[in-house]
């Protein structure tokens, strides 16, 4: 799991969270922990709806978002903070492990995801590096965002265009060495890369896959006739 | 043939018992039908009978029991063979007046009996509880009966035997049929809520327990001392739990497709507090057997982590699924292992290695790779191709030396 790692990025000034998640106990964990790590926690909320109407009123950097919400879901809640401000960082918290949620938020526009069992220092990393807009990559999302490449690579030509997203090969090499639990400090260390050059592979990945999620519903927008209206 | 529906002792299943109800209510309309065609027949013609007086109590008789029969049979526990014996025997009791009302006269004319198609009636409540050799059986009867109150068959009384001992075998194939639908449909509607009850209950584990656990192991690390043994321990039960819970509501979306078992989830259940399994969203298919001996393969190589590299190393296992083959990666993070010193091991008979990973990956037509360099752990990559009993897998997604591996078709 990379999440432990590299120590607080400096943030430029105070950096401010909203923590969502419908457990009371977990939320005021979390939101303690952030404070004392030195986070301005600017507001909670315990559902989708909550999320949503509290980030509009008060602007976060970061969101420490939980996917088993009360509606909307966290990956819906994640395409409407994006959509409304595509400057918010979202960090996917999750107890679930839930799969497919996992990768649909983070092609809905999150950047990082970290499972809750994950202590309290990898969280305050965590939040601090996603504050910085880097991609915060546990070793089971690389295995997720490996296998979705892996599917938009294998469907039928038919359904994939050109401008289906593949990796290089060189970002299939991070990406895998991610999911087998080394640090981006581990993967320079071996590929003989700067550690700014492993984090752009790894946020590259993530960012060919939200550009294709979005092409890819305003296509089925405008074939379904959406944007008539 | 299908036969379920086995009298009011049988009748276990209390779906067939309402099936059999529905039918019966149909009967019951039918049987006040036919019983009115045979009291407007036998009114219009009373002045031709022999013996007025006998024929008005077999008609009073064919009404009665139209309504005693309607009622006894909508209730599955009245459904009982008495109840059909006595249906026959009434019945039987009619087509045998016949002669004695109608006369010499009459019947030479080949008139019809007195209960006349309300016969059927009979014949058909066989055939709904008992199937179609009850249905045919009692045809059989009726039919005797029927000949013998005439002087000399026709063509027509031909037919109309032939006619009824279709419908008693027809009806009764179908009542049949339709008992075991039903049957089938309510055991797949058990299954559903036993599924969505599984899924309700994986949610709930998400929601709640797993939530506390987490928490516990985070607070109980912070804590340490005593705190930090509960807290692990809370983590390891999270973890077993997850990994479970997962599987519970992977079966719960779909009924498991024929083509085999998810690799991804049966690895998922090695996971624990030093060992990350990651995979695809969707599942990786490959036959059961497959899918057993690369979990046993994979287990291996966990054995020699704990054993050569430290309880304390952490490994990760990859799944990685393509439409050529399918690449499982297991790296852990101990200190690795010296040149040579693996087949030194392996000379000793010291490990297991080349029975238990290189020959389990050999049977699946597929390879088993190790890479490994002191101070940098040793991680093993097993690919075999993604269908099985295909030849062998294309070595495609592997490379060779610690740097500088090849991904594959990127």
């Amino acid at each position: 799991m990379d999440g432990r790692v590299e120590g607080r990025v400096e943030g430029s000034g105070e950096v401010t969270v909203m923590v969502v998640d419908d457990h009371p106990m977990w939320r005021e964990a979390v939101a303690r922990d952030l404070a004392q790590g030195g986070y301005r926690v600017v507001a909670t909320a315990a559902d989708g709806r909550e999320a949503l109407t509290r980030a509009a009123a008060t602007r976060p950097r970061v969101v420490v978002l939980d996917l088993q919400i009360p509606p909307p879901d966290g990956v819906e809640v994640t395409a409407g903070l994006v959509a409304a401000d595509p400057t918010v960082r979202v960090l996917v918290l999750s107890a679930s492990g839930e799969q497919a949620d996992v990768l649909e938020a983070v092609k809905a526009g999150a950047t990082g995801y970290l499972v809750k069992s994950a202590s309290r220092e990898e969280l305050l990393a965590a939040v601090g590096r996603v504050a910085t807009g880097d991609a915060v990559f546990t070793a089971g999302l690389a295995g997720l965002v490996l296998g979705e490449y892996r599917r938009l690579s294998d469907a039928p030509a038919a359904s994939s265009g050109a401008d289906t997203p593949r990796l290089t090969e060189r970002e299939t090499e991070v990406l895998r060495l991610v999911a087998t639990g080394l640090s981006y400090r581990q993967i320079a260390e071996r590929l003989v890369l700067s550690h700014r050059t492993v984090q752009n592979h790894v946020q590259n990945t993530l960012r060919k896959l939200q550009l294709h999620n979005r092409v890819q519903l305003v296509r089925y927008a405008i074939e379904r006739g959406l944007d008539q209206e | 043939m299908p036969r379920r529906t086995q009298g009011p002792l049988g009748l276990v299943d209390p779906v067939a018992a309402q099936m059999q109800t529905t039918l019966f209510r149909a009967l019951a309309v039918l049987r006040v039908v036919v019983a009115a065609y045979a009291v407007v027949l036998d009114v219009s013609r009373w002045r031709d009978f022999e013996r007025p007086l006998l024929g008005w109590v077999v008609v009073g008789v064919v009404v009665t029991w139209t309504l005693v029969a309607g009622w006894a049979y909508d209730a599955p526990r009245r459904r009982t063979t008495t109840l059909l014996v006595l249906d026959l025997a009434v019945t039987a009791g009619t087509l045998l007046a016949t002669p004695w009302v109608e006369g010499e006269a009459m019947l030479a004319r080949h008139a019809a009996t007195l209960p006349s198609f309300w016969v059927v009636a009979a014949v058909l409540a066989w055939a709904i509880a008992r199937g179609w050799p009850g249905g045919v059986g009692v045809a059989v009867v009726v039919s005797a009966l029927d000949l013998s109150a005439r002087t000399h068959p026709t063509g027509t009384t031909w037919g109309n035997i032939f006619l009824l001992l279709l419908a008693g075998g027809v009806v009764g194939y179908s009542a049949g049929l339709v008992a075991e639908a039903s049957e089938a449909r309510a055991e797949a509607e058990r299954v559903a809520a036993a599924l969505a009850e599984r899924a309700r209950l994986a949610r709930a584990v998400h929601d709640g327990v797993l939530q506390v656990l987490a928490l516990v192991q985070r607070r109980g690390a912070e804590a340490g001392g005593e705190a930090a043994e509960l807290g692990r321990l809370a983590g390891e039960q999270e973890t077993a739990l997850r990994a479970l819970v997962q599987g519970a509501s992977a079966t719960a979306g779909a009924v498991p497709l024929p083509a085999g078992e998810d690799l991804t989830e049966a690895l998922a259940r090695l996971a624990s507090e030093r060992v990350t399994v990651s995979g695809p969203a969707a599942p990786v298919r490959l036959p059961r057997r497959a899918v057993d001996e690369l979990t046993a393969a994979v287990r291996a190589c966990l054995d020699n982590v704990s054993r050569h590299a430290g309880a304390q190393a952490r490994a990760w296992v990859l799944v990685e699924g393509g439409a050529e083959s399918v690449a499982v990666t297991v790296r852990d993070d101990g200190p690795g292992i010296a040149p040579g010193r693996l087949e030194a091991a392996v000379a000793e008979g010291r490990m297991g290695v080349d029975g238990s990973i290189r020959g389990r990956l050999a049977d699946l037509g597929g390879a088993a790779r190790l890479v490994t360099a002191p101070g940098e752990g040793t991680e093993w990559r097993l690919v075999v191709p993604a269908r099985q009993g295909r030849g062998r897998a294309r070595e495609a997604p592997t490379g060779s030396g610690s740097r500088g591996r090849r991904p594959p078709s990127a």
